[in-house]
């Protein structure tokens, strides 16, 4: 496949692949990302995600493939791209003998910033993750939450015109997860290109305007939130809990027009019903045949029920 | 070369925001040299220090010649190397030297001032106590060489020995002006003839040894215990530093700097220049301290600066080698823990490397502490270019090659993904 090269557009990831000795962990990965986009890239561990991440930042090479950040192959070009990149990795990434300031000041300078630029850049930055008033605290004082903030700050100190965010809100209350997501929302607003890895699919659906999932290296699917859900149908989501199997639920699902069995696992089944009436009679044939359901709920389609379609997993499994 | 700045600077900000870990890295060879110190004096002072020699003197001769040769004993200089206890015969003295921990006992048998005057054949009787190992053969050495010596003067007065002997023990012909001048005139002849045998440049060099031993307090035993301190300090502290690479990657800073407009090389090369400005304070901290309280002098400036750069540049290119090849951070300390003493002990940090065995010997070839510690003993004996010369360009090749061995071994590692 062909793909033109556009220096206007933040990031092209075009086809990538790579391996961990025979694993291929990556296995031809191609999405594009525009100015004031916040892209999520939605995957269970192992899916992948993180090595794509490596290879888009230029921390791996890919086996084949590109990355090209405004038009500029990452591998060729290790200044110009990566000055218009910025970086907040899923680990909090600080120097905790260091003083919030100084860390920021730091990572200005490794990005070329100096002076009177340096200096605005820190307290701006400070301010947008509200942290100027403990811009000299050490970071080992810090709470989880502030630390996530500051590793948050870290990578927008200098401006960059693609941020990649890698599970920034891992393990964080939902005061400071709200205050994260505002950043980063007001960063695409800014036009900021936003690439964006979560395990909360409420928050994906939640600040991406689009969306892809990958599993086992590959791409699953692409596309809005409302593109996605598609995937399942209009109709409700019927999730169930108990003593079910997977070979008498298919069979049951074959029987019925309209129902689609999702998963079926450790005891728990969705299905995907076309309308109402394909609802009621999935539920009619689950009592009338006896099957042992501890517990019915009846629910919107949402991206949890495309990524167990896609996947056949949880995105947590 | 801005950014390389950038981040050398932000590890020894780190360093200084938590200096705990550096201090107590230096500790270790201070509290060591510090013990060794208690234990052995602290600069060892040659003479004070040295374990005096007790010993039990039988004179059954009580002749004139015997008499000088126990009086030479009370003089102040042998006084503070030797305990003399005088017995009056060899069954006292043999009593003395079970009871009283004496190392030997020296039996200066009747007849032995007659017979040596009269140069026949004697001999001085010595006695080692079994329970004692160094002093009592440092007792038979001492009494071989005065047998040597006494021998040696027997011969040089040859028939002139018999007329001492009736000047002296028995106090006849004093009264003799013209035989006893033409005695002295003899004996002066002699003694001058045998000049160049009796005066040769040996006593001239124990003088000069003497004087300088006086001018300086004696040999300073720290000077040779010390540096094997201040290498093995800089080692652990060169690792520890080192280490922070992985503590680094670890927690993610590594992975964020690598994804910055900053080269591998560049993040490498800065960890490397950090963790060598650390060590070289260190080794300034530990030379201070060595000057200061155990009194060692380091020479002259620029081969001390010469020495000390070289040395910085071979630990902390050992300690880069160490890092590029394990990986974790326990195995490194592990790994870098054990050479580290193992080099110590080889390289000469505890005991001489010339009673260690021929195999051993080469081994010690191979490690900075070697070098290291004999250059900085040079230095700290008061040597210059000309001692310190010979272990420079060992030192340079190491430093050379740990370091670029240990750069690339990290690059590898960093284009594998592995750092």
């Amino acid at each position: 496949m062909t793909t033109k090269v556009r220096v206007d557009t933040p990031l092209q990831v075009l086809d990538v692949r790579y391996s961990y000795g025979r694993t291929r962990a990556v296995d031809g990965i191609r999405f594009e990302v525009g100015r004031g986009e916040i892209f999520g890239l939605l995957g269970p561990n192992g899916a992948g995600k993180t090595t794509t991440i490596s290879m888009i930042s230029g921390l791996l090479p890919p086996e084949s493939g590109q990355v090209l950040v405004f038009g500029h192959d990452i591998a060729d070009s290790r200044g110009g791209a990566r000055t218009r990149m910025g970086m907040v990795p899923q680990d909090i990434a600080l120097y905790e003998e260091l003083s919030a300031a100084e860390n920021l000041r730091f990572w200005g300078q490794v990005y070329g910033l100096s002076g009177p630029n340096l200096k605005r850049a820190v307290e701006s930055v400070l301010d947008q993750v509200g942290l100027a008033e403990r811009a000299g605290e050490r970071v080992g004082r810090f709470s989880g939450g502030l630390k996530r903030r500051l590793n948050l700050a870290v990578g927008l100190v200098h401006g960059p015109d693609l941020l990649l965010l890698d599970e920034p809100t891992v393990g964080i209350d939902p005061q400071a997860r709200l205050r994260i997501l505002d950043v980063v929302k007001a960063q695409a607003a800014a036009g900021r290109a936003v690439l964006y890895t979560s395990h909360y699919l409420e928050e994906a659906e939640q600040i991406c305007d689009r969306l892809a999932i990958v599993d086992h290296g590959r791409l699953l699917a692409i596309g809005t939130v409302s593109e996605l859900r598609r995937l399942v149908g209009e109709g409700p989501i019927i999730n169930i809990r108990g003593e079910v199997t997977s070979e008498r639920l298919t069979a049951m699902a074959g029987r019925l027009e309209g129902v689609a069995l999702l998963s079926c696992a450790d005891g728990a089944a969705s299905f995907s019903a076309t309308d109402a009436t394909a609802c009621s009679s999935l539920v009619r044939e689950l009592f009338q045949t006896g099957a042992h359901v501890e517990d019915l709920r009846v629910a919107e389609p949402n991206l949890q029920s495309v990524f167990l379609k896609l996947t056949g997993r949880e995105l947590r499994d | 070369m801005r950014r390389i700045l950038v981040l050398v600077l932000k590890d020894l900000r780190r360093r200084l925001a938590d200096p705990a870990g550096f201090f107590l890295n230096l500790s270790i060879p201070l509290a060591m040299a510090g013990m060794m110190a208690l234990a052995f004096g602290n600069s060892g002072g040659g003479e004070q220090n040295a374990p005096q020699l007790r010993l039990v003197l039988v004179d059954l001769d009580e002749s004139p010649i015997s008499g000088m040769l126990a009086g030479a004993s009370q003089n102040p200089r042998a006084a503070g190397r030797m305990a003399v206890r005088r017995a009056a015969t060899r069954e006292e003295g043999l009593d003395v030297l079970r009871d009283e921990e004496f190392a030997a006992m020296l039996v200066i048998p009747r007849g032995f001032g007659q017979a040596l005057l009269g140069s026949e054949r004697t001999e001085l009787e010595l006695v080692k106590n079994p329970s004692e190992n160094i002093m009592p053969v440092v007792a038979q050495q001492g009494a071989e060489v005065l047998a040597l010596y006494l021998s040696a003067g027997a011969r040089v007065l040859g028939d002139e020995g018999p007329r001492l002997q009736k000047l002296l023990v028995d106090g006849a012909g004093w009264n003799d002006a013209a035989g006893l001048g033409s005695m002295i005139a003899t004996l002066y002849d002699r003694v001058d003839a045998a000049g160049n045998l009796l005066f040769p440049p040996i006593i001239e060099v124990t003088e000069q040894a003497e004087t300088k031993q006086d001018a300086g307090g004696g040999f300073n035993w720290m000077s040779w215990m010390f540096p094997g301190m201040v290498v093995m300090g800089l080692l652990f502290t060169s690792l520890t530093q080192m280490r922070d690479l992985l503590r680094e990657r670890d927690a993610g800073t590594l992975r964020r700097q690598l994804a910055s407009p900053l080269g591998a090389g560049q993040v490498i090369l800065a960890k490397v220049l950090s963790v060598a400005a650390v060590v070289a304070i260190a080794l300034v901290l530990l030379l201070t301290v060595g000057s200061l309280a155990f009194g060692l002098a380091w020479g002259a400036p620029a081969p001390l600066i010469a020495t000390s750069a070289l040395l910085v540049l071979a630990i902390t290119g050992f300690s880069a080698m160490v890092f590029a090849l394990v990986r974790t951070e326990r195995q490194g300390d592990a790994f870098g823990g054990v050479l580290t003493m193992l080099m110590s002990m080889v390289g000469g940090a505890f005991i001489p490397p010339q009673i260690l065995p021929e195999w051993l010997r080469g081994v010690s070839c191979f490690t900075v502490n070697h070098w290291g510690h004999e250059a900085l003993r040079a230095l700290a004996t008061g040597g210059g270019w000309a001692q310190v010369g010979a272990y420079l360009p060992a030192l340079a090749i190491m430093g050379v090659v740990f370091t670029g061995l240990g750069m690339t071994l990290l690059g590898r590692r960093h284009l594998r993904g592995t750092l």
